[in-house]
């Protein structure tokens, strides 16, 4: 807490705190950047990599601690602040202006110090644009190309040369690569070497761990919101970062997955998925059980969170999925819900429920056929079902014509599992079932799923949650880049399994 | 995501390469389409293609042109402005009064403007600090700006003339400008017009104000993490708009020369945010030009004007304007494939 900042850390971070409604985001961590270090930060979702971005950003403010930069304690109140500090974050989600040129954005900041009323000195702009882009090894990009034109590797650099234009002394690379080709990435890896040795610093964020051992100076590891620790990259193995990142007590999620009893392998398939191919995926093929819950890790851009949409066909794929048989074909949902396949989305708020409508209609809303008589909806069968429903998943709502959205994040998802349920799914596809939703609730969730795959029901839970795996599923797939690059069962399935299967190539 | 970008994008470069170096100068879609009405015209009738003829449709344009020049401002910076109809009558009826209660015409004219924008600078808090869509913040203004016409004139019709209290050397000036002519022949409206397009036209594309203007309108947290204001750029696009719908509503009470709260420019902010898209100005910002939006103000004239010497009906008219509004977009959106 009280550690002397370190002359030649650039950026020192003493025992920073934040805390988010119902959760400790990050717990009194501590680090420093060196000047003209190239640091990545590795750490599960949820570790906290992203709360420290973006209070490095300015985006955050912090509740305890103190952040130095120089050895001064500064205050990063907005973007802006920070930038004037010299640190830049260059976030997967870009903040360059895709209708105007690659000079404009380069500059952008240059002009605004500038007066309104000023002539735009449009050759200068271009000029000084080119020297930045010739800087990076990017002098063949055309100033004048508007920026919504370019790749997302070139938006990156664009950013990147801003922010050099900018003078920026703390470049943070957020997931650089995850939407970048392999050329693209060792491009990238050229500019971010060349300004390491320009003096900057680059705080390198990343699920990689290979490209995060090929880069890095120094790595540190994060979990639960705070900082383990801070590595030199000499002879540093992904085995030794995994062990860093997981270093959790298993056994009671062992304790979890020792009581589900593998089921006897002759039991027919419900859902066969064969060679499925889609945008991020790649000959992906596995079989579910009725009765099973299938569990499918992977990190964020390994095709996991494509997986769901695939399956239910909310995106265009090759390859075979068939549900007892009976071949699913194209892009229709409408033929998988009728086929017995039920999709609880990640996005809750956004695809996953209505939530400016009741409790009740959102319960039915999935097939309203069934509760409709010559095309009025019968609204004591509606209001009959939904009191079963709310019953059987013990959702707290003060009375059916509850809006969704007044709901806790719980009892909504439990509602929108209860959707589901109504269709009477042979197989329900859940996407990240527990997001945003405190354990109470989550442990109640997990009982209910249990209890509907003890009916029969072939369940495949795609999940970011390593412990929501372990504990639920009797199966887990992982996914690497698009394919599946291990499948563990039983007592085989645990977090240094899952992780290394996930992160390592 | 990137390889479908990029593969889309070579796609296009490859496939319609041509055709997409022509329309990267993004005026040249609504430029042919002019050039196509006005060839059309010149052969189906007598009158289209005389200087006569063509100087009226250029003041018949000039009024709607100058407030197109400020929408262009308010799109470009990912706004909308409906309230322009009623502060052209608020201000013009403003102007009027005070002219005919023998105030000078300089005084008369600034309070005018001014009532403009002010009600600019309103629109634009409400939809900045007010956090309300533009599209709400200035429906209301709408209302509350014709109310206030309303009340202001009680409802009864303001005419300009000496009878009316007018002095005369004022009226003399301030018809000159509605009705006048430059050099005899150039009404003085275009001539309005066309200063103010050439000015708006050097401040939108060669000043720093312009710049973040589109920086805005293309990516407020762009602008934003750059240090730009957006609140303040915004706020002084809808004071750019409020000051030239409040010109164009004064000349154009110095053209009639009288106005009434219930009619004068009813409806009128439908036809400049016409004229602006189909100038290829887009509603979600960042995009347009002050050329296009001259373009687009010239094919809605030209359609109402070639439309007229046809003898075609008022009715269809009001149609056949709906249907080149929609083509005129629709040509753009459905030619130019736009990676964003």
């Amino acid at each position: 807490m009280t550690a002397a900042p370190s002359l030649a850390n650039i950026v020192e971070i003493a025992g920073l705190t934040k805390r988010f409604p119902g959760m400790l985001a990050l717990d009194r961590i501590s680090v420093g950047f060196r000047a003209g270090e190239v640091h990545a930060v590795i750490g599960e979702n949820g570790a906290g990599k992203s709360t420290l971005m973006n209070i490095l950003a300015g985006d955050l403010r912090p509740d305890g601690g103190k952040l130095l930069v120089d050895g001064r304690e500064v205050k990063l109140a907005s973007p802006l602040d920070s930038r004037a500090h010299g640190i830049t974050v260059v976030y997967q989600e870009l903040a360059l202006c895709p209708t105007m040129s690659v000079a404009e954005n380069i500059m952008m900041s240059d002009m605004a110090a500038r007066s309104a009323v000023s002539l735009l000195p449009r050759d200068m702009m271009r000029r000084e644009a080119r020297d930045a882009l010739t800087r990076l090894g990017m002098g063949g990009l055309d100033p004048d190309t508007k920026v919504g034109r370019l790749s997302v590797a070139e938006m990156q650099l664009v950013e990147i040369a801003g922010a050099i234009r900018q003078k920026a002394r703390v470049l943070v690379l957020d997931e650089p690569n995850s939407a970048l080709s392999k050329r693209e990435s060792e491009r990238l890896f050229e500019v971010v070497r060349q300004l390491r040795a320009e003096g900057v610093t680059i705080i390198y964020v990343s699920h990689h761990l290979r490209e995060v051992l090929d880069i890095a100076d120094r790595v540190t590891v994060m979990r639960d919101g705070r900082t383990i620790v801070t590595l030199d990259n000499e002879g540093l193995s992904e085995d030794q970062l995994i062990r860093a990142m997981v270093g959790r007590d298993l056994d009671a999620a062992l304790q979890w997955s020792l009581q589900v009893e593998p089921r006897p392998e002759d039991e027919d398939a419900v859902l066969k998925v064969e060679n499925l191919e889609a945008e991020g995926l790649e000959d992906v093929s596995f079989s579910v059980r009725a009765g099973e819950i299938l569990g499918i890790g992977g990190l964020p851009d390994s095709g996991k969170d494509a997986l769901g949409d695939a399956l239910f066909g909310l995106c265009a794929r090759r390859g075979k999925v068939t549900i007892d048989g009976k071949e699913l074909r194209g892009a229709d949902p409408l033929a998988a819900i009728r086929l017995g396949m039920s999709f609880v989305p990640a996005d809750r708020r956004g695809s996953g429920g209505l939530l400016q409508m009741s409790v009740a209609d959102n319960v039915v809303s999935a097939s309203l056929a069934r509760f409709s008589l010559a095309g009025f909806v019968r609204r004591g069968a509606v209001k009959r079902e939904a009191r079963a429903q709310v019953a059987r998943l013990d959702a707290r709502i003060s009375h059916l014509g509850q809006k969704l959205g007044t709901l806790s994040g719980g009892n909504q998802q439990k509602i929108i599992l209860g959707r589901s349920l109504v269709t009477n799914p042979r197989v329900l596809v859940l996407h990240e079932p527990t997001r945003g939703i405190d354990v109470g609730a989550k442990a109640e969730i997990y009982s209910i799923l249990r209890g509907i795959a003890g009916e029969g029901m072939a369940i495949v839970m795609i999940s970011s949650e390593i412990p929501e795996l372990i504990m639920n599923a009797e199966r887990v797939l992982v996914l690497r880049d698009g394919r599946l690059s291990g499948e563990l069962t039983g007592q085989a399935i645990n977090e240094t399994a899952i992780l290394a299967r996930a992160m390592t190539s | 995501m990137a390889d479908t970008v990029r593969s889309g994008a070579r796609a296009a470069a490859a496939g319609r390469f041509e055709l997409s170096r022509l329309l990267r100068v993004r005026e040249a879609g609504v430029f042919i389409a002019l050039v196509v009405i006005c060839l059309f015209l010149t052969f189906a009738t007598d009158a289209f293609l005389t200087s006569l003829n063509l100087l009226n449709i250029g003041r018949q344009v000039s009024l709607l042109g100058i407030m197109a020049v400020g929408m262009t401002f308010v799109l470009i910076s990912g706004e909308v402005d409906l309230s322009v109809g009623s502060t052209y009558a608020f201000s013009g009826l403003v102007t009027g009064m005070l002219i005919i209660a023998g105030c000078g015409l300089l005084p008369a004219l600034a309070v005018g403007l001014f009532a403009g924008a002010v009600i600019g600078v309103i629109n634009g808090i409400l939809s900045t600090y007010g956090r309300l869509p533009s599209l709400i913040a200035t429906l209301g203004m709408l209302s509350i700006v014709r109310g206030a016409a309303l009340i202001l004139t009680n409802g009864q019709p303001v005419t300009v003339n000496a009878r009316n209290g007018a002095l005369p050397d004022v009226l003399e000036t301030f018809s000159f400008m509605g009705q006048g002519y430059l050099f005899s022949v150039i009404p003085m409206q275009l001539v309005f017009f066309a200063i103010i397009a050439v000015l708006a036209w050097l401040v939108l594309s060669y000043s720093n104000f312009g710049f973040r203007v589109y920086a805005v309108g293309g990516s407020a947290k762009a602008a934003r993490v750059s240090g730009i204001s957006v609140n303040t750029v915004k706020i002084w696009a809808f004071v750019l708009m409020g000051l030239l719908a409040a010109f164009a509503g004064i000349l154009s009470l110095a053209f009639l020369p009288s106005g009434q709260a219930g009619r004068t420019g009813l409806g009128l902010e439908l036809d400049v945010i016409a004229a602006t898209i189909v100038g290829g100005a887009s509603l979600s910002g960042g995009e347009g030009t002050i050329l296009g939006t001259i373009l687009g103000v010239l094919i809605i004239g030209v359609m109402r004007n070639g439309l007229v010497l046809m003898g075609v009906s008022p009715f269809v008219q009001e149609l056949m304007i709906g249907l080149v509004i929609i083509i005129a977009v629709g040509i753009d959106k459905w030619t130019t494939r736009r990676a964003t």
